[in-house]
């Protein structure tokens, strides 16, 4: 696989696995009372509006590697969570190591999310579409070679949504979505850069030495993921 | 190993650690004026009670009975469920992904947890598993077999990896069966691993 050695750990498309374990009806939609707490905090975290959906998953992705693969999924989110209360100054260390507060009980922040806000914020949620700046470079049809997925960075460490395993391949373009919000900047709060957005199909059999020519993989694709296929 | 699923519950009455760290974190939050506890109970109460993959089989039982209907649930997806108040955080951007005699659709997000959310609710673990993540792009086929799913080798099979804010819906195929069945009988049999992709329509089990 193209440059393997510096495949994150979050990017595990293809990665060797063992058999999946599917749940069964009934199961509870939150196997432990914590997890519901965390995915609360998590969301009424983001709600403050001091970092983004992208800045979220860096910060996921971005645990020491025996953390995240030690870590249950909740634990990973409650990890990154209280780290990014830290980084961006809401909360100190001294707080988090002795788990209490430093001071006196504090009024509402201004950004802090109210229960009567939560249904309007979920229905409204956060389109990362934007209005279109330029013409698409690729057409619906047209042949594309996707990068390396550090070329698509735009700071080391950085972060991206072009797994290895799509990296320096062949793909057609399927579908343009218009122009979003480009993660691998945003997550760093160096701006939205919006850019063209497409479905970019993969034959199997050409990302996998096992795949079928009949079956394809489809991977969204920034325009700064791809170049014109010469 | 023989503990696993009990490692929190048995032999002591102190909670786990992660939900110790947990409700740390929650008091911090809550004496600095960050969060409102309220807030966390109303979101988990939204997740836990009303946003579910019973809003996508209502979507998928109407397209099924209604082709006027399913012809904007597909090429006018964002518009639809915002009309039907069905969009909404992790759902922003959707498109839907139709199910035919010659090709089969699966959903994975391979580099976190991507999912239609207002309309299926909150991932199954089996989802967010390594496994699933690691799997679902190279072997489908085999994959869906242990979802006692066996995908004939002339239909060919789409894998949508969730990299963007684009999330996935699968349309499945109505099943034989179920033809001239109301709405509402329809909704029971399009469950969520067939709006995933990792399922099929199945006759309602009997209670």
């Amino acid at each position: 696989m193209t440059n393997s050695k510096m495949k994150p750990h979050h990017d595990m498309g293809g990665d060797q696995a063992g058999p999946i374990t599917p749940d069964r009806p009934g199961d509870a939609i939150f196997a432990k009372p914590w997890h519901k707490r965390v995915l609360g905090l998590t969301v009424a975290g983001g709600a403050m509006g001091a970092w983004s959906i992208d800045t979220s998953r860096f910060w996921r992705e971005s645990l020491p590697k025996t953390d995240y693969q030690s870590f249950t999924y909740y634990e990973k989110w409650l990890a990154a969570l209280t780290n990014l209360f830290v980084a961006k100054g809401f909360v100190t260390r001294d707080e988090i190591i002795n788990g209490l507060p430093s001071g006196p009980k504090q009024p509402r922040h201004d950004a802090a999310l109210d229960a009567d806000q939560v249904l309007a914020m979920l229905a409204a949620g956060a389109r990362a579409s934007r209005p279109e700046l330029t013409k698409p470079l690729f057409q619906q049809g047209q042949k594309v070679r996707t990068c390396l997925p550090d070329a698509t960075k735009r700071q080391m460490p950085g972060h991206t949504r072009l797994p290895h395993y799509a990296a320096d391949k062949i793909g057609v373009i399927l579908f343009y979505h218009g122009h979003h919000v480009l993660p691998n900047s945003n997550a760093h709060f160096l701006g939205e850069c919006p850019e063209p957005l497409y479905s970019v199909e993969f034959s199997s059999a050409d990302l996998w030495p096992d795949g079928l020519a009949g079956d394809v993989v489809i991977v969204d694709c920034w325009q700064s993921y791809l170049e014109p296929l010469t | 190993m023989p503990h696993d699923h009990h490692d929190e519950d048995a032999h002591s009455l102190l909670p786990s650690e992660p939900a110790l760290r947990v409700k740390a974190l929650e008091t911090i939050l809550v004496q600095k004026g960050l969060i409102d506890p309220a807030a966390v109970d109303a979101i988990i109460d939204q997740y836990e009670h009303h946003i579910g993959p019973q809003i996508g089989a209502g979507l998928i039982a109407r397209a099924w009975s209604d082709p006027a209907f399913k012809a904007q649930l597909v090429n006018n997806t964002d518009g639809i469920l915002s009309d039907l108040g069905f969009g909404g955080r992790q759902g922003e951007h959707i498109v839907v992904v139709e199910n035919t005699p010659d090709c089969h659709n699966l959903v994975v997000c391979t580099l976190c947890s991507c999912y239609p959310w207002p309309v299926l609710g909150v991932p199954p673990a089996w989802y967010k598993s390594d496994a699933y993540r690691s799997r679902a792009v190279r072997e489908p086929r085999q994959v869906l077999a242990e979802f006692g799913v066996i995908i004939p080798p002339e239909q060919k099979i789409r894998v949508w990896d969730s990299t963007a804010e684009i999330r996935y819906l699968v349309l499945p195929m109505q099943p034989a069966q179920s033809q001239g069945l109301d709405e509402s009988e329809l909704a029971l049999w399009a469950n969520r691993n067939a709006m995933i992709g990792t399922g099929l329509p199945q006759p309602p089990v009997k209670t």
